[in-house]
């Protein structure tokens, strides 16, 4: 018996060595290439290395330069405000369309196909076509409220502090909406008919329907959607770019164009420090995303 | 011309009397700066193969976007990367030799500039050792730096024969030319390197960045509000393009050639693009150096230089590449069709600088009579990480987008300055 138990035992054990073996090299990997750079990143935030010198410890020394920074203080509210602005007009927008395409009718096909094209256009391609737009000679928007006669002046959009933000948050929406719809419209073909069958039946009018139905079916596809665009947002670096370099004024200075900024005066250090400013940020949002999550799985 | 060319190709002989032995079958990484004109882009590319290919050495050339040497530079750096020789700017050779990263190559500068008649004098000193940690790890291959861009075929209809020769002038002469969509005054304020010519417009009123110990910030002053009132005026005068307080790194470029500026500073890329974009327009531009301010004229130039990292496996081979690329026979033949000045006294007799282009003529002014990186500043890493950060750029991005008054204008400029002389202690 205890021989049979032994060796039971033992190909127990080699079923989970072997398990272990099939996953080191994930593991490997991700240590490789997730973990390390992480942490890594955390370290030299904490040093003075530059480009070709290592550095050596210095504390919250990089911190408390940042922290006297302007460009670092308006940073955090542009981020904060362009997170928030442009994520909540997302989840509108997404909402509203997929709502709409949701609906039977004819060419539905063709219609969210079109609907993803900002989506699948490169980036760069996106915002200096939006800045093209926004010129204040010749730029498309101009010569549309000018021609038109809506608004007869000429609007610098990305040189005045009033509406260069707005001016991004629009251009980062229009790039970022097809991922909140394409994701909310399959949330709602998830949701079953006979809900709405149902609610029709108890008398409840559209918007009785959404909030009791709809909502609810797709309240973990929002949870998760504003996560992960929350995170790409707060990391997005092409929009603010291309459009307006941080300017007028830091009006639009975001995190990841100041740690360009700090990448270019090769100041390792000082980079890192503002790509880890922005890490108890984005944690409280994933923290609270999976907090909301689970008391759904609840 | 035949005297200097023969003191030239006689020099050089002598320069190379005693070459290193090359690794016959070795390999040799070339960085060479991509730049504005193709034809010199693939002069160089040819010129380092058929050196190769003469010398036995395999090489590989890899021409890097100007724009991009930094980042690709600093990934190399890190990743211990590097290539056998490569093109850089002064302000990145700078950082980078203060750790230590290049060879000395002061034999190579000598023997250089010796076969060629001596280096010029503001080259000689944009170079010197005392900048770059102790020897000289870069050798000068051309020079850039920033020309006044005029429409003379506007101007001159307007009574404005000759360039301006103030900066007070040149408002002037934009406000008389004034009539949008075209701008009298077509100067970047943005965040980008267009923008740091307001450092040396500053730096024109008797504005400094530092102290003469290169330690302290020193922007706050009299002569500084001197310069702030001036930007202020023209700036109330609309005479700047809209959207140049965001321009990137071809706002003004773009500006000229759409016909929307009566004045640009620039290197001279323009002109070559007008040459084939728009030949009328480059028929009706004039080129002058920068103007003057109350206090002085300053008129930085900015040379290119080559480099061999100490991590390079074939150190003479990259020696003899760069004394090759320096011989009369193939630099001539580049500065037709670059964008750069001369740097060594026997080049001002090549073909490109006989006068016939304006550009190139420009340029050689400028190598003779600019001024050299920083001045009256100290050109070290603390100033070059304060324009990195466009610290006057973004100051006067706070008297004309945010209307400040000077003084707080100049205190945030002055306070952010200090914190990056800080660093540098």
């Amino acid at each position: 018996m205890s021989i049979l138990s032994k060796s039971r035992m033992s190909g127990g054990a080699k079923q989970s060595l072997f398990a272990y073996l099939l996953i080191a090299p994930v593991v490997a990997l991700l240590l490789g290439l997730v973990a390390y750079p992480f942490f890594y990143a955390i370290y030299i935030s904490f040093t003075n290395a530059v480009v070709g010198n290592p550095g050596h410890w210095i504390g919250f020394g990089n911190f408390e330069y940042l922290s006297h920074n302007p460009a670092f203080l308006n940073s955090i509210s542009n981020t904060i405000f362009l997170v928030i602005v442009s994520d909540g007009l997302k989840l509108a927008v997404g909402l509203g369309l997929a709502l709409l395409v949701n609906q039977r009718f004819v060419g539905r096909g063709i219609v969210r196909s079109f609907l993803m094209l900002p989506w699948a256009m490169p980036a760069f391609v996106v915002f200096l076509t939006w800045r093209l737009l926004y010129q204040p000679i010749g730029g498309g928007i101009n010569l549309v409220l000018t021609g038109t006669g809506i608004y007869p002046q000429i609007v610098d959009w990305l040189g005045q502090r009033s509406t260069a933000m707005p001016a991004v948050v629009v251009a980062t929406v229009w790039r970022g909406f097809p991922f909140w719809f394409v994701s909310l419209l399959a949330a709602l073909q998830s949701i079953p008919g006979e809900l709405y069958e149902a609610a029709r039946v108890d008398g409840a009018n559209a918007w009785q329907r959404f909030w009791a139905v709809t909502f609810p079916g797709i309240r973990p596809v929002i949870i998760v959607t504003t996560l992960l665009s929350s995170i790409w947002t707060a990391n997005s670096f092409e929009n603010v770019w291309l459009l307006t370099q941080g300017g007028p004024s830091d009006a639009t200075m975001v995190f990841p164009v100041l740690a360009y900024f700090g990448m270019q005066t090769q100041r390792l250090g000082e980079a890192a420090a503002v790509s880890v400013a922005t890490l108890p940020i984005l944690a409280i949002l994933v923290i609270v995303a999976t907090s909301l999550m689970h008391q759904d799985d609840e | 011309m035949a005297g200097a060319a023969a003191l030239a190709t006689g020099g050089l002989r002598s320069a190379l009397a005693a070459p290193a032995v090359l690794k016959q079958g070795s390999k040799l990484t070339f960085w060479g700066g991509l730049i504005f004109s193709e034809g010199a882009n693939k002069l160089l590319a040819d010129a380092v193969n058929k050196w190769g290919a003469d010398n036995g050495i395999q090489t590989e050339v890899v021409m890097i976007n100007q724009n991009e040497t930094v980042q690709k530079v600093s990934a190399a750096v890190q990743s211990n990367s590097m290539p056998d020789v490569l093109d850089l700017s002064l302000d990145l050779l700078l950082v980078l030799s203060q750790q230590g990263v290049f060879l000395p190559v002061d034999d190579l500068f000598d023997s250089v500039g010796k076969a060629q008649g001596g280096w010029f004098a503001a080259v000689d000193k944009a170079s010197s050792p005392s900048l770059l940690g102790g020897s000289r790890t870069g050798i000068p291959f051309g020079v850039s730096g920033n020309l006044l861009l005029r429409r003379k075929d506007l101007l001159e209809p307007a009574g404005f024969k000759t360039a301006p020769t103030t900066w007070q002038e040149l408002v002037a002469e934009a406000v008389a030319v004034n009539k949008p969509p075209l701008f009298g005054l077509g100067l970047a304020l943005s965040n980008v390197g267009d923008g740091n010519l307001q450092v040396s417009v500053l730096q024109s009123f008797g504005g400094r960045i530092a102290d003469d110990a290169g330690k302290k910030a020193a922007i706050k002053s009299d002569a500084t509000k001197a310069y702030l009132q001036w930007l202020k005026d023209a700036w109330d005068k609309k005479i700047f393009p809209p959207g140049n307080t965001t321009w990137d790194g071809a706002g003004d470029n773009q500006a000229y050639l759409a016909g929307q500026a009566a004045f640009i500073a620039n290197t001279g890329s323009v002109g070559i693009a007008a040459k084939s974009q728009d030949p009328e327009l480059y028929d009706g531009t004039a080129y002058s150096s920068l103007p003057a301010g109350p206090k002085q004229k300053i008129s930085p130039l900015q040379p290119q230089l080559r480099a061999i990292p100490k991590t390079s496996q074939n150190p003479d081979a990259a020696k003899a590449l760069i004394e090759y690329l320096s011989q009369p026979d193939f630099i001539s033949a580049y500065y037709e069709t670059a964008i750069y000045g001369p740097v060594l006294q026997a080049q001002t007799q090549f073909k490109a600088f006989d006068g016939s282009n304006p550009i190139h003529a420009g340029l050689l002014d400028l190598v003779k009579n600019g001024t050299a990186p920083g001045y009256p500043d100290v050109y070290n890493t603390a100033y070059a990480d304060t324009a990195n950060n466009f610290i006057i750029p973004k100051m006067a991005q706070r008297v004309v987008i945010d209307n400040w008054d000077f003084d707080r204008a100049m205190d945030e400029a002055q306070t952010q300055a200090q914190s990056i002389y800080d660093k540098y202690k």
